[in-house]
């Protein structure tokens, strides 16, 4: 219980301090703005391409696969791909290695043997997405048709029909215009500037000489130590709960559909930051702990994506960008969003939940070793 | 029964000893004063008592209980007014109280009502829901003790909690520490306004370079300057004043001038009035009144270092 109220205590003092205010909440919607906007070139709208080629064989003429085939290709065609037939005797993967080609397949009925272009990737990644759809009906199909031979050939055709290009995750209005970019990065960015705060967590309390009377309480310093943490960490994720809410409806981000998985996820990177901060104050004896965290998080914060998109990080930036936790993040949670791959939130997730953990509990060490607060 | 035991503490920062060697008790429903200069040691020692430093030696005990074995029961059953006011402006004053009070582990409909007799003794139930910034320095000083008292301590221990305010809060702070005593808490009064603790507390230590240098009651503290006297001279005018020349009349201790009030101790067997008032005349100083006081606390703390209070 005591625990509780110096967590409520850490909160409406946040709250009411209009700076904090500000900092957490106007500004990252300010720069969203202005970012989203002034940098929306760097962003292409959709993907486009003039067409995607496709070569491909087909092994068994005059089996339930090529008119199952024929009807796909169909739909290919109204998706901007352009499918040319092969004989068998010519060299398809020498014509996509020329270039001539995005992809080669050559259908049998036993499956699809793919072969993508190394230069025409993401070509030849929404070639091969829409092919494994295709198998992936057709064999339904074909189990379905074992049950009542009859109705083969119109499961077919009507397996065969149909787009493919949605089931695909590459369509390209899920790519990010420049708003929805900002509004992630910028949420990313607010998250971790609650290291900021977290270095004065402790040392506020020193200053307005009310750790004398936290000391003087009948308080364990775990008790103490925990009800700010868990404060800081609570009121600095609804900040970044109201910037996300208020890209989303208001700016009309895009967020995805994962809602769930995209705010745990930055609720352990506010513990990550809030870890991070009381650290550094715990490091660092005076105020150099803040200024520290100040610059290091500005660093991140521009290494990491906040102010250039990470797709257009090239080279050795990607690895400089590695360094910075919000890189991490912001990569998953593209992930998240734009490919629907909630499993990407893992490897992150456990990583800031591991760190956060080694940061309190050095602190909580420290805080246990030291006389006074 | 004595509330405090404080037995052989010694508190050194490196190897400069704060509070040296420092016995003391003080027993149920006293109001008892600690009175030194700056630096004293006075804060040093109430943080002790408190549990914020911990003692280098030497062994402190609250209600008989020691308060490195018992810090829980120590801490419950005291509330520390601190030297600095320690509340925070973003919080009403009734959620200052309430906090505080929280940590001490009041809980519900109790809570209310604790927060707001707290703030009622303190006469700023009319400001509960108020924020700091709003008061005047009084007020806040008066909220600092509401802080310390909502939970009912057995013991309060004040720090200076009357630095730097107007005369009517400074009353209105005196007459709740007596009232504060008349419920039943025993208190402990820091001050280095001798006025003050001469006026209120029931039992005095006067502590210099952490050392208790006498304790008593008043009565029993101004004994000890029997051997002195205090003259107290009003002139119109300080310049000319030969304050010097005053210092070398035979068996004056101290001299020094005070707001047109040349204040001096002398020795009390010697008879130097004569001289005294020669002197003056001599520097044509226009003397007003002359008078004998009765020994108070200043005097006792200069007969025993040689040093005024305020200096
Ligand atoms: N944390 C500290 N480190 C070093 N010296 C200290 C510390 N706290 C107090 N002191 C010194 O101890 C002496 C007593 O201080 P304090 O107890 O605050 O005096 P008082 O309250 O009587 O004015 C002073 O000389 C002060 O400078
Ligand atoms: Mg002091």
């Amino acid at each position: 219980m005591k625990i509780a109220s110096i967590a409520w205590k850490e909160v409406v003092t946040t709250i009411r301090d209009r700076r904090a205010f500000l900092f957490m909440l106007a500004f990252p919607i300010v720069l969203m703005l202005i970012l989203g906007s002034a940098l929306s070139n760097a962003f292409t709208d959709s993907l486009s391409f003039d067409e995607l080629k496709l070569a491909y064989t087909l092994e068994d003429q005059a089996s339930p696969v090529e008119s199952y085939w024929n009807g796909f290709s169909t739909s290919l065609a109204s998706s901007g791909v352009a499918a040319t037939a092969l004989s068998a005797e010519a060299d398809g993967q020498a014509a996509v290695k020329n270039g001539e080609y995005a992809a080669y397949a050559k259908i049998g009925s036993d499956g699809i043997a793919f072969y993508g272009s190394s230069k025409l990737t993401v070509e030849s990644d929404i070639l091969q997405a829409m092919l494994a759809s295709f198998a992936n009906r057709y064999s339904l199909a074909m189990a379905a048709a074992s049950q009542a031979p009859d109705a083969l050939p119109s499961l077919l055709a009507a397996a065969g029909s149909g787009t493919y290009v949605r089931e695909t995750s590459l369509t390209a209005d899920r790519a990010p215009n420049s708003m929805d970019y900002y509004a992630m990065a910028m949420s990313t960015m607010i998250a971790f500037y609650a290291c900021m705060s977290a270095t004065q967590l402790f040392r506020s309390e020193k200053l307005r000489h009310t750790a004398l009377r936290l000391t003087a309480a009948p308080l364990s310093k775990g008790e103490l130590f925990a009800g700010k943490i868990i404060g800081s960490t609570v009121i600095n994720f609804v900040f970044v709960i109201a910037v996300v809410a208020f890209s989303r409806f208001v700016l009309g981000a895009e967020w995805g559909s994962h809602y769930g998985s995209v705010l745990l996820l930055l609720f352990t990177e506010v513990l990550l930051a809030v870890s991070v901060g009381v650290g550094a104050s715990y490091l660092f004896k005076s105020d150099g702990g803040s200024s520290v965290v100040m610059m290091v998080t500005q660093i991140f914060s521009f290494i990491g994506g906040a102010y250039f998109p990470l797709s257009g990080m090239t080279g050795w930036w990607v690895w400089v960008a590695k360094l910075s936790p919000l890189y991490w993040i912001n990569n998953a949670l593209a992930r998240i969003i734009y490919s629907d791959d909630v499993q990407a939130m893992w490897p992150t997730l456990l990583l800031n939940v591991i760190l956060s953990v080694l940061f309190l509990s050095l602190c909580a060490a420290f805080m246990r070793k030291k006389e006074a607060l | 029964m004595n509330v405090l035991d404080i037995r052989n503490v010694t508190k050194t920062f490196g190897d400069f000893a704060a509070v040296d060697n420092m016995s003391l008790s003080v027993r149920e429903g006293e109001i008892f004063g600690f009175l030194g200069a700056n630096g004293a040691g006075k804060s040093t020692t109430i943080h002790m008592v408190s549990s914020l430093l911990k003692a280098t030696k030497g062994d402190i005990e609250i209600l008989g209980k020691n308060i490195a074995k018992f810090p829980r029961f120590a801490k419950a059953n005291i509330g520390i007014v601190p030297q600095d006011l320690a509340i925070y402006e973003q919080l009403t004053a009734y959620e200052n109280v309430r906090f505080f009070a929280g940590l001490y582990g009041l809980r519900g409909s109790l809570l209310q009502e604790r927060t707001e007799e707290a703030l009622e003794f303190v006469g700023l139930g009319d400001k509960a829901k108020s924020f700091p910034k709003s008061f005047s320095g009084g007020m806040k000083r008066r909220l600092n003790i509401a802080c310390a008292i909502a939970h009912r301590p057995k013991l309060i221990i004040m720090d200076e909690p009357t630095v730097g305010i107007d005369p009517h809060s400074r009353n209105y702070i005196l007459q709740s520490v007596r009232k504060l005593n008349e419920m039943g808490c025993t208190i402990i009064y820091t001050s280095h306004y001798m006025e003050e603790v001469e006026e209120i507390c029931t039992r005095i230590a006067i502590v210099d370079h952490g050392k208790i240098i006498a304790e008593g009651t008043k009565e029993q503290l101004k004994a000890i300057v029997t051997d002195t006297k205090e003259i107290w001279i009003g002139v119109r005018s300080e310049e000319g004043v030969g304050i010097e020349a005053l210092r070398s009349i035979p068996g004056i201790v101290s001299a020094r001038i005070d707001d047109g009030m040349i204040k001096l101790q002398s020795k009390a067997e010697i008879n130097n009035l004569n001289e005294i008032i020669q002197q003056l005349i001599r520097s044509r100083a226009d003397i007003r009144s002359v008078e004998e006081q009765a020994p108070n606390l200043e005097s006792v703390f200069l007969t025993l270092t040689g040093r005024n209070l305020r200096d």
